[in-house]
């Protein structure tokens, strides 16, 4: 357990260089960089764009820029915002409590929606009811998530008279504000990810349904409540893990475009602004700690397995 | 209800006396000007707070090295210059009292407003005047506002109230060049802080009619009432709040359902959506924003005149400014549409500005391509105006066998390509203080002392845009930028199309709101609202 642990956490410190690395390289490669957005089109001229490119250290060799941030990072120290001044891994943070706080929303009301529509669907395979389900499905992977929120926005301004208030409260400052911004982009979010599970679980429970054990206990007389919940679905679990491990992270990646659209103030618009504003320390910092995250996600799924199944136990 | 106005400001004539301009005696403007920031209301009631939905935000609050035109909108809310801008064209004393220039026009006096108080609690001297030009002319200190006072040589402050710009030229317009685009007057000192910078994300240091309350990035940005404010009496307002908006669908949203009071727009037609809203007006204003396309005449064919005036004769600006912003705006010729009246020459007296298709493939084949060419056209990302204008000009220019290519490219990259001088044949969405130097002379005033993007280099151009600085009787100096305008529109370093209007909607609980051409919140300093 030790050693892999070790061998993990190793694997994980490598990606996370590497892709500080690549990061850093990229964002420098883009053209333009924040002495021209300070400046604007028109402003300033060579003595101005040189004192401020001395002012952020870019006039620097790159290596010596990403040594010094690299060591810095080991120190615990992310920088600062050229824009904001403040303390990069304090941005990070706030934004991260919102992105998580939309994350785990959706995906306990996607797992809440999909896995019951999944399993009945997979019990009730060819019927109706199945058919429903999987219109349904349809429907939720393939409508935009940009659209949806869209829709859902005007949809209630339309027929509810309301709107959600647009400047952003934590829960712990205004509960009732928080969950009336958050309730829209849920549900957008969650839509499409219920679809997933749903079409997901069914699958699975299709195949588990045709297994031979399945047929053992039914010729042994066991109730179908017993067969589906306590035998079909406990063995679809592992998989379903795995699936929800999948899911979080694709959550965390998609909400830069519902971020955006409600005007979340989450990772995935921090990062954003930082590439718009070429804000290096700001992408820099979030990204590397996307890395960590997405690392993190991964690991405690392959944990989970050994938990679940003990013959997999690491 | 909705209520279309287009006000017209009155004050043209009498503005361009008003100010003291060489040869006229400082005296007037002890008391302070009614017309400060827009028209002063009758009834008006103290108090209350209003929420504003906004599209962009600004990156960082700092007046002297934030460039973003979403930082400038509400930057004079904090912060004052010496001088107001207003839309006539004429710049109002705002923390200076009166103007004098110098016989010989290479000096500038200004007395200064007594009784003026920082947000810090510091009262406002002539050594802050100094002190925060000082810093705003040195490039070193990596201000985009320091090229305008290039002819600056230095700055005396004799006495508490009175400073004086020393100039190494003259320039007539220097008083519209201290206004509120760049730089302020912040309490001497406190740029010295290599921080200052981001430290004004957290406090104001300026001596505008609100303070800064709260900046919360993505999010919103709350400005507090300023109880020492030196305009007796104002603002009304006791809060304002930005809310980042993040479309314009959103923002219909917000005011009918009361989320928000006031809202700009940029794309004019998305204010359809509010025609018969509840509560709701939404008004037009002339703007002093201009859509261009801009021929960077060192590149592809445009270093041929022939072949520019190709271009322009095959634009019609009418059908393109119908396809991109649904025809709200105005068509214009080389000026902003909020300075036709005091500056412009009328389109009929200008080259190139009608359709000729015979022409322009005339034009073409004297040049050497009776087969038209290929060229690459640039739309920003973000500007939604652009596709449908990119679109409409390449069906314009396959006409005389021009194949257009559109490319899109993202705003940092665009930025890099204009500073650099490589623009190529691109589209360009850019707006002005409202005056003339102010609006051509970077752009087109050959290097070094212009910038000079389009790579134009002309000399006669060139020498009417330095006699239009250093002249200062406004007659003289209207005919020399009539002048240059006609050499502009015959030479086509730039098609300036048409001006967008711009586009508010408010609850009608918000009163006396007046948008300025600029599209910055000038006009909420002497907004109010119902009980």
């Amino acid at each position: 357990m030790a050693g892999f642990l070790a061998r993990r956490l190793g694997a994980a410190a490598i990606a996370a260089l590497l892709s500080s690395l690549a990061v850093f390289l990229i964002m420098r490669a883009v053209p333009g960089d924040i002495v021209g957005q300070m400046l604007g089109q028109s402003g300033g001229d060579r003595a101005a764009e040189e004192a401020l490119r001395a002012f952020f250290g870019l006039d620097r060799p790159l290596w010596s820029q990403f040594a010094d941030w690299l060591g810095a990072v080991l120190r615990g120290d992310l920088g600062r915002s050229w824009y904001q001044g403040r303390p990069v891994g304090v941005m990070v943070w706030e934004a991260f409590l919102v992105t998580l706080e939309l994350a785990v929303a959706t995906l306990v009301l996607a797992t809440l929606i999909g896995v019951p529509l999944g399993v009945v669907a997979g019990i009730t395979q060819g019927s109706r009811l199945d058919r429903a389900i999987q219109s349904f499905n349809l429907v939720g992977l393939s409508a935009p998530v940009f659209w949806l929120g869209l829709m859902l926005l005007v949809g209630a301004s339309a027929a509810l008279d309301w709107s959600p208030p647009f400047a952003w409260s934590g829960p712990q400052e205004d509960l009732a504000d928080n969950i009336s911004i958050l309730v829209l982009p849920v549900i957008s979010l969650a839509v499409l990810q219920a679809a997933a599970y749903s079409q997901f679980v069914r699958g699975l429970m299709i195949e588990e349904l045709g297994k031979d054990y399945i047929r053992a206990g039914r010729a042994k007389g066991l109730t179908p409540a017993e067969l589906y919940f306590k035998h079909a679905l406990s063995n679809v679990m592992i998989p379903l893990v795995t699936f929800m491990g999948l899911i979080l992270v694709q959550i965390l990646g998609g909400v830069v475009v519902i971020e955006s659209l409600f005007s979340l103030p989450g990772l995935g618009r921090l990062i954003l602004a930082g590439i718009q504003g070429r804000d290096y320390p700001v992408v820099q910092g979030a990204l590397f700690f996307v890395v960590i995250i997405a690392t993190t996600i991964n690991l405690v799924v392959d944990l989970l397995y050994g938990l679940l199944d003990p013959r997999l136990k690491p | 209800m909705t209520e279309f106005t287009l006000p017209r400001r009155t004050a043209l004539q009498l503005a361009l006396g008003s100010l003291a301009l060489p040869g006229i005696a400082e005296a007037q403007q002890a008391q302070i000007d009614p017309l400060l920031y827009g028209p002063t209301p009758e009834n008006a009631r103290r108090g209350g707070r209003i929420t504003v939905g906004s599209l962009v935000e600004p990156p960082a609050l700092d007046p002297f090295r934030q460039a973003a035109d979403a930082r400038i909108r509400v930057s004079p809310l904090m912060y004052q210059g010496l001088f107001f801008e207003d839309q006539s064209g004429v710049p109002r004393p705002l923390l200076a009292e009166s103007a004098t220039a110098a016989p010989d026009g290479k000096s500038w006096t200004f007395r200064l407003r007594r009784g003026v108080k920082f947000h810090t609690g510091q009262p406002m001297t002539s050594a802050d005047v100094k002190y925060s030009y000082d810093f705003m002319r040195n490039a070193a200190n990596g201000s985009p506002g320091a090229g305008d006072l290039s002819s600056v040589t230095s700055i005396d402050a004799p006495d508490d109230f009175t400073v004086v710009f020393n100039l190494s030229r003259p320039n007539a317009a220097l008083p519209m060049t201290l206004t509120n685009k760049y730089g302020a007057v912040v309490p001497r000192g406190f740029l010295d802080d290599a921080n200052s910078g981001t430290r004004m994300n957290e406090i104001s240091v300026g001596t505008g009619p609100f303070k800064l309350k709260q900046f919360r990035p993505n999010s919103t940005l709350v400005f507090e009432r300023n109880p020492d404010y030196w305009q007796p009496g104002l603002p009304y307002l006791d809060e304002i709040t930005f809310v980042t908006m993040p479309n314009s669908a959103a923002m219909a949203v917000g005011l009918q359902s009361r989320r928000i009071d006031l809202a700009m727009f940029s794309r004019p037609q998305d204010t359809q959506a509010l025609a018969n809203a509840q509560g709701v007006e939404v008004r037009r204003w002339p703007s002093l924003n201009q859509k261009t396309v801009d021929l960077d005449c060192k590149y592809n064919n445009l270093g041929d005149v022939r072949v520019r005036q190709a271009i322009a004769l095959a634009i019609d600006k009418k059908t393109v400014m119908d396809a991109s912003i649904s025809g709200y705006g105005t068509v214009i010729g080389t000026i902003v549409a909020g300075m036709q009246d005091a500056w412009g020459v009328p389109l009929d007296q200008l080259a190139n500005q009608r359709v000729d298709l015979d022409r322009a493939k005339a034009l073409l084949a004297a040049a050497g391509h009776p087969n038209g060419f290929d060229i690459d056209l640039t739309t920003i990302i973000g500007y939604d105006w652009m596709d449908a204008a990119a679109v409409t000009i390449a069906e314009q220019l396959r006409r005389i066998n021009i194949r257009v290519n559109i490319r899109k490219l993202e705003l940092g990259v665009w930025i890099r390509n204009f500073r650099a001088r490589e623009m190529g044949f691109t589209f360009n969405d850019w707006g002005t203080t409202p005056d003339p130097s102010l609006l051509y002379y970077r752009h087109f005033r050959a290097a070094p002392e212009g910038a000079d993007f389009r790579n134009w280099n002309h000399a006669r151009a060139s020498a009417l845009l330095d006699r239009g600085q250093e002249t200062a009787d406004p007659a003289a100096r209207r005919a020399i930028y009539a002048e240059f305008q006609k050499i502009l529109a015959e030479e086509v370093p730039t098609i300036m199309m048409f001006s967008s209007d711009v586009l508010t909607a408010n609850r009608t609980r918000l009163k006396n709101y007046v948008q300025h051409g600029t599209g910055w919140y000038f006009g909420l300093v002497k907004a109010w609202v119902e009980g």
